[in-house]
């Protein structure tokens, strides 16, 4: 790799990657990142380094899981930092622009499960595609995929009822 | 997926598909750092059965003939790797608050002469990179220039760029007293001389992603 020649191939192949920066930046946005440009960033320079890892045909499903992982090294990050009190605990931006029903439906269902919807809602994968995303067989993430519509829709339906009915069943105990 | 509750979940979705950075700009500098070195692997070429026993007669012959005993001297099983790291934390100086990890490197492999003292400067080069992002996220001078300086010291002193066309294996040939990280020629030295000077230049982009991507908490 040291001559422009033998980098040319491996920079048109980058270009195919580059394509999917908007689509990276705007995952890391919505799952609450402070610095989504840069996560995205990253992603591609790592996807430069380890282009012979990226699968030529689909690499979405790879940039979004090492963006997941850059993500997790962020929160991991910013949570060292508030325990040692250097900085204000800011909480993640994630899920702010939601109607308050869905935010709170989202919330309550576990990561695993949240993330399985919202790589099908938002950003739009197949399921397979999604599959290799989160490192699961296609079969086990359907089957995620479908406990998980389960639960968001028993949260929203929990969402809609009347609070009074609610508040009785607090004064009631 | 027609899905009343999923389709809900389109709808909201909370934002485009955009970026506000220049593309081209970011392309240009992530393509400046060394490619995946594996995709300049030739494809296997098949190779006759005749030449493939030819070769071997010939290596036995060598072999055999007790001439090549020499040339595997370079070669270092696990417990000299660990001795030249160990070694190697005598001479290197670790950024405060960062400590040698231990180095796990099995009995039976092994690798060139010098490997331990090269994994040594790969570590503190990491470390001190990444005692240098802190140092500018706190506002630390006094600890910047150390960091800066450290780095100088290895950047002169450790770190070397392998000879065009060196085989994966090359050994620098101060190894044997001084722990040497031999770059391969591919820019790669150039790269960190890059981020460096930016880094000192109040641009630390570079030198914060070099850290999230192979500092210490990066090995977890």
């Amino acid at each position: 790799m040291t001559s422009d020649t033998d980098r040319r191939p491996a920079e048109e192949r980058l270009r195919e990657v580059f394509a999917h920066l908007g689509a990276v930046t705007a995952y890391a946005r919505r799952r609450g990142s402070r610095d989504a440009d840069g996560i995205a960033a990253e992603a591609m320079s790592i996807a430069w380094r380890r282009l012979a890892d990226v699968p030529c045909d689909d690499p979405l499903p790879w940039l979004y899981a090492t963006a997941r992982n850059l993500l997790l090294a962020e929160r991991r990050a910013a949570s060292r930092t508030a325990a040692a009190g250097s900085e204000p605990s800011v909480p993640a931006p994630e899920l702010h622009e939601l109607d308050p029903q869905l935010d709170r439906a989202l919330r309550s269902l576990c990561p695993a499960d949240r993330e399985a919807l919202l790589l099908v809602a938002w950003e739009d994968l197949a399921p397979t595609q999604a599959a290799r995303a989160l490192g699961l067989k296609p079969t086990a993430f359907r089957v995620r995929l479908l406990r998980a519509r389960r639960r968001l829709r028993a949260a929203l339906d929990e969402e809609r009822r009347p609070a009074s009915l609610v508040q009785i069943d607090v004064e009631g105990t | 997926m027609t899905d009343l509750t999923l389709n809900r979940l389109r709808a909201a979705n909370p934002f485009p598909a955009a970026t506000a950075v220049d593309e081209d700009a970011l392309f240009d500098r992530i393509v400046l750092a060394p490619a995946d070195r594996r995709l300049a692997r030739k494809p296997r070429s098949y190779r006759r059965p005749v030449l493939v026993l030819a070769a071997a007669l010939v290596v036995g012959g060598v072999l055999a003939s007790g001439a090549v005993s020499g040339w595997f001297s370079h070669i270092i099983a696990g417990p000299t790797v660990k001795a030249e790291y160990a070694a190697a934390q005598n001479l290197l100086t670790m950024p405060p608050g960062y400590s040698w990890p231990p180095l796990n490197w099995p009995r039976n492999s092994v690798t060139s002469s010098g490997a331990g003292g090269a994994f040594a400067v790969s570590l503190d080069q990491d470390a001190w990179e990444c005692y240098w992002v802190d140092a500018i996220h706190s506002g630390d001078l006094d600890a910047e220039q150390r960091a800066q300086a450290a780095l100088d010291d290895l950047m002169a002193n450790h770190i070397v760029i392998a000879p065009a066309g060196a085989p994966e294996d090359y050994a620098p040939p101060q190894s044997a007293g001084t722990p040497t990280l031999a770059f391969a020629d591919d820019g790669g030295y150039q790269y960190k001389q890059r981020m460096y000077a930016q880094a000192a230049a109040g641009k630390p982009q570079l030198l914060e992603q070099s850290c999230r991507a192979n500092g210490p908490g990066s090995r977890r």
